[in-house]
């Protein structure tokens, strides 16, 4: 290389070199003041109040910042809705986001205002109806154990589970679950060596589809245990789905088309079963949805 | 030199000054709190021994009873050269308010009021004095070991960078070890380095492994990356040695070197010390070694997030495992200042052009060989010593450990401080070889400040990280680089926050002051952390703890909860429990939740 130029290329590298550390300073001087303020959170807040309907969701973008969310308007942020089988029931989403974020949520904007750091969105769209919450009915459910030799055993209500006899840990309860570290309101069953658990909800309104969310509880037991778990759901009687899920899933989506049986009222079955079956919280959510 | 004094001595002193001024700030985390009761106990067993000696009966401190009623705390897990000093430290330097409310926090019986040096107002700092020490002393050592490579500028600022980390300048405050084997990495790879042409370092060498030894099991790893910048330095040796190679014709020797007298020393001198420093050990050596070793070996994999996903068990997957294998080389870049980084590449690449026996820089030892032929007591002065080779080994040799995906990556940079100086020294040749030109470009306009420019250049590069590492606290492991865009950028990218409950101590005025504070649930703080909390008054003897798990937060009335990923659980109890999903407050840096406090009252 030209001596010349080499020495111009040095002479650039370390001019490069100061303003890279007088633009790491400034940001590290500038960055703190730049965030989301107390004041920003009510004020953004005030303004989801405002507009407020019963059914609507609340979410925060990025997604990590939801518990300063929930501190502002946790109170419209109830459990179920916190922890939703998904979004896609929600026909009116407010997006409180800072940094550019966003959420996953996609439909019309119909409103966004800037409070400082934060802005509000509020996104529309149609949103097919809820006919019918598994998890919220779950005391509709009929539960028993269904051995691989011998009589099936049935199972009853025990207040805030359904409990079925002789193994302590065979029951299905409505709970707050955390699958792949996400926190999910679902129906935790889990399943039994030699023996399918069965649990069948007798008379459910269909919609067009019936949407479901699998997933395995509880961070150490994913650690301690690697068995599958796989779910049967029959619908009318019929089979209608058959999936497996094991820890890599996290919390796994199915969508079973039920539009030929829109309208009717028919009996739903979920079939659990695994071949080890050891550490094994399985929890799955479930709904008739128009 | 005068000023090769002087500057190391200032650097020492702001060191301590800068780590005393702020420490009060940070939390107490699991593995401190377990650490200053089992120093204290350590001390216990010193202030027994003494008892025994005054009554005619030092043996019966020396009995496996007397021994193992102090000396089995924390054991086998660590061995106790630091835990020992943070007890002395304790012991010789507390404010002494052991015999009034909060005597029975204490984890040996407080016989009397101690007479003491009450240089410090909290128990705690007197706890953490000793890692400041051996921050103060890594400090000084990158100065000393900068200098053989460049002129005292930019050896000051590669010490200024060593500790100007928002990482390593954490883990620098607490009465742990992790800085504390950064310190004794770089003691052993200092006077290894020496050793090469000086044989007194080589027993020096074998002395400093034996205290590392004593400080944490990392010093197991310091032999393998010495090794390898001895067999690369001496690679003509063993490439001749070679059959049938055609350096055979070369004139040197073809036998292969002797073993050098530092790995010698290091092979004897460092058990000895490993042994005799702990007592716990004189009772059945091999057994309970064995037990220390196995300890480690077979560590669990704790939970750590890292890239969005919680890591709590080798990976199975060969995407998993490529992944995992990035986990120090990423971390490494998202923590570390970026000029820091940049100038360490740009001081990496002067090494890699460097000719051998040419020096660093013009201010730089001289690497022609000193000695004509070889010798095991200065196995480097017939030869070049490849410091490029060194500074690769001491960095990324502790990086490659970790990426290995058998290896657990919890506590994430903690676990391979021991690069981080060495990159500080990198950085330190880096801005060595920038400065001429710019020197010179403006010494051609202003000929008086042709003095004063590498000073200033050198201000100008510790500038970032001062601010970065300032910014971080006292929440260090939950910031990132300018490349990560900050705490924000590190929660974005799913990188790990904070672990073992340190984070709460900012909220202890207000848990204070919460009526029903009897009823207080602590999640990951440990009760050594509290008692230590309440000894020093940061929190009310009336503050409660309600226990472990789901049943510790269905007996509270208020709690809290640290934001790891897998904690996600937790949070669902307290929805559950009291009935709300609604925080009453989450502590926050720059928007980024660390903790939230939940309380029964609040929907």
């Amino acid at each position: 290389m030209d001596p010349f130029v080499a020495r111009r290329a040095r002479l650039l590298g370390a001019v490069a070199v100061v303003l890279l550390a007088l633009v790491e300073t400034a940001v590290a001087l500038v960055a703190p003041h730049l965030a989301p303020t107390d004041a920003d959170g009510r004020a953004a807040a005030a303004e989801v109040r405002s507009g407020f309907r019963a059914g609507d969701l609340i979410v925060a973008a990025p997604g990590w910042a939801d518990p300063i969310l929930r501190v502002h308007l946790g109170d419209l942020i109830p459990a179920e809705v916190a922890g939703r089988l998904d979004d896609g029931r929600f026909a009116r989403v407010w997006e409180v986001s800072q940094r550019g974020a966003r959420s996953e949520v996609r439909g019309q904007l119909a409103l966004e205002r800037r409070f400082g750091a934060l802005t509000v969105r509020r996104i529309e769209r149609p949103a097919p109806a809820v006919d019918y919450d598994f998890v919220a009915r779950w005391a509709d459910a009929r539960v028993s154990r269904r051995p691989a030799r011998g009589p099936v055993v049935a199972c009853q209500n025990a207040g805030d589970r359904i409990q079925c006899p002789d193994i302590s840990y065979n029951f299905v309860r409505r709970q707050i679950v955390e699958v792949d570290q996400k926190l999910r309101e679902a129906l935790l069953a889990q399943p039994v060596g030699d023996a399918t658990v069965v649990v069948e909800f007798p008379a459910v309104p269909l919609g067009r589809t019936l949407e479901l969310g699998t997933g395995l509880h509880n961070t150490w037991m994913r650690k301690e245990a690697h068995g599958p778990v796989d779910l049967r759901v029959f619908v009318g009687g019929a089979p209608a789905a058959s999936l497996t899920t094991r820890n890599e899933d996290g919390w796994k989506r199915t969508t079973i088309d039920t539009s030929a049986r829109a309208g009717q009222t028919a009996p739903v079955r979920f079939e659990i079963t695994s071949p080890a079956p050891q550490a094994r919280h399985f929890a799955f959510a479930a709904e008739a949805r128009g | 030199m005068k000023r090769d004094r002087l500057i190391p001595l200032v650097l020492a002193a702001a060191t301590v000054a800068w780590l005393l001024a702020v420490e009060g700030r940070q939390g107490f985390g699991r593995d401190e709190g377990q650490y200053m009761r089992a120093g204290e106990r350590y001390w216990g067993w010193f202030e027994e021994l003494g008892a025994n000696i005054r009554q005619g009966h030092p043996g019966r401190s020396f009995t496996a009873a007397g021994i193992d009623h102090y000396w089995s705390d924390n054991a086998p897990d660590h061995p106790v050269i630091m835990k020992t000093l943070y007890g002395l430290s304790w012991r010789a330097f507390h404010r002494c308010t052991c015999t009034g409310p909060t005597r029975g926090l204490h984890p040996i019986p407080v016989k009397g009021r101690h007479v003491t040096l009450p240089l410090f107002a909290r128990d705690s700092t007197a706890f953490r004095f000793p890692a400041f020490l051996f921050a103060a002393l890594l400090v000084v050592m990158v100065y000393r070991f900068a200098r053989q490579f460049v002129a005292p500028p930019a050896a000051t600022a590669a010490a200024v960078l060593a500790l100007a980390q928002p990482h390593y300048f954490f883990h620098a405050q607490i009465a742990c070890f992790d800085a504390p084997i950064t310190t004794m990495a770089f003691a052993v790879g200092f006077a290894y380095w020496k050793s090469l042409r000086d044989p007194r370092w080589g027993i020096a060498a074998g002395a400093l492994f034996g205290v590392a030894l004593g400080v944490k099991h990392n010093a197991w790893l310091m032999p393998f990356f010495l090794v390898a910048h001895y067999v690369w330095m001496r690679r003509e040796d063993f490439l001749g040695w070679l059959p049938g190679n055609a350096r055979r014709a070369s004139p040197r020797p073809r036998r292969l070197p002797r073993v050098p007298l530092a790995f010698l020393s290091m092979l004897v001198l460092g058990p000895i010390i490993f042994y005799a420093h702990w007592p716990w050990l004189w009772q059945a050596p091999i057994a309970r070694t064995r037990a220390y070793i196995r300890r480690h070996l077979e560590h669990e994999h704790y939970n750590f997030e890292y890239l969005g996903l919680n890591w709590n068990n080798p990976p199975t997957t060969t995407a998993l495992k490529l992944l995992r294998a990035t986990a120090p080389f990423v971390e490494t870049g998202l923590t570390v200042p970026v000029t820091t980084l940049a100038l360490a590449a740009i001081g990496a690449g002067r090494l890699a052009r460097r000719k051998r026996g040419a020096p660093v820089s013009p201010d730089a030892e001289s690497e022609t060989p000193i000695a004509e032929g070889p010798s095991w007591l200065r196995p480097g002065a017939d030869v070049d010593r490849a410091p490029g080779a060194f500074l690769l080994a001491q960095t990324l040799g502790p990086l490659a450990v970790l990426a290995l995906p058998s290896t657990p990556i919890f506590g994430g940079v903690k676990h391979f401080l021991a690069a981080t100086p060495y990159l500080a020294v990198l950085a330190g040749i880096g801005l060595a070889s920038v400065a001429p030109p710019l020197v010179a470009a403006i010494a051609r306009r202003r000929a008086r400040l042709a003095g004063v420019v590498p000073v200033a250049l050198a201000a100008i590069v510790c500038l970032p990280s001062v601010a970065e590492t300032r910014r971080s606290h006292p929440d260090g492991l939950a910031h990132y680089n300018l490349l990560a865009g900050g705490f924000a950028g590190g929660a974005t990218l799913g990188m790990n926050r904070q672990f073992w409950g340190y984070a709460v101590a900012p909220m202890l005025g207000d848990i204070n002051r919460e009526p029903e504070r009897a009823a207080m649930y602590w999640h990951d703080v440990i009760h050594d952390a509290l008692s230590m909390y309440k000894r020093e008054r940061r929190l009310d003897l009336s503050v409660g703890d309600t226990g472990f798990g789901e049943e510790g937060i269905r007996r509270s009335q208020l709690g809290i909860l640290f934001y790891e990923k897998h904690w996600a659980m937790y949070e669902g109890w307290f929805w559950e429990s009291y009935g709300t999903t609604r925080p009453a407050a989450v502590r926050e840096r720059e928007g980024v939740p660390l903790v939230t406090l939940y309380k029964r009252s609040v929907r």
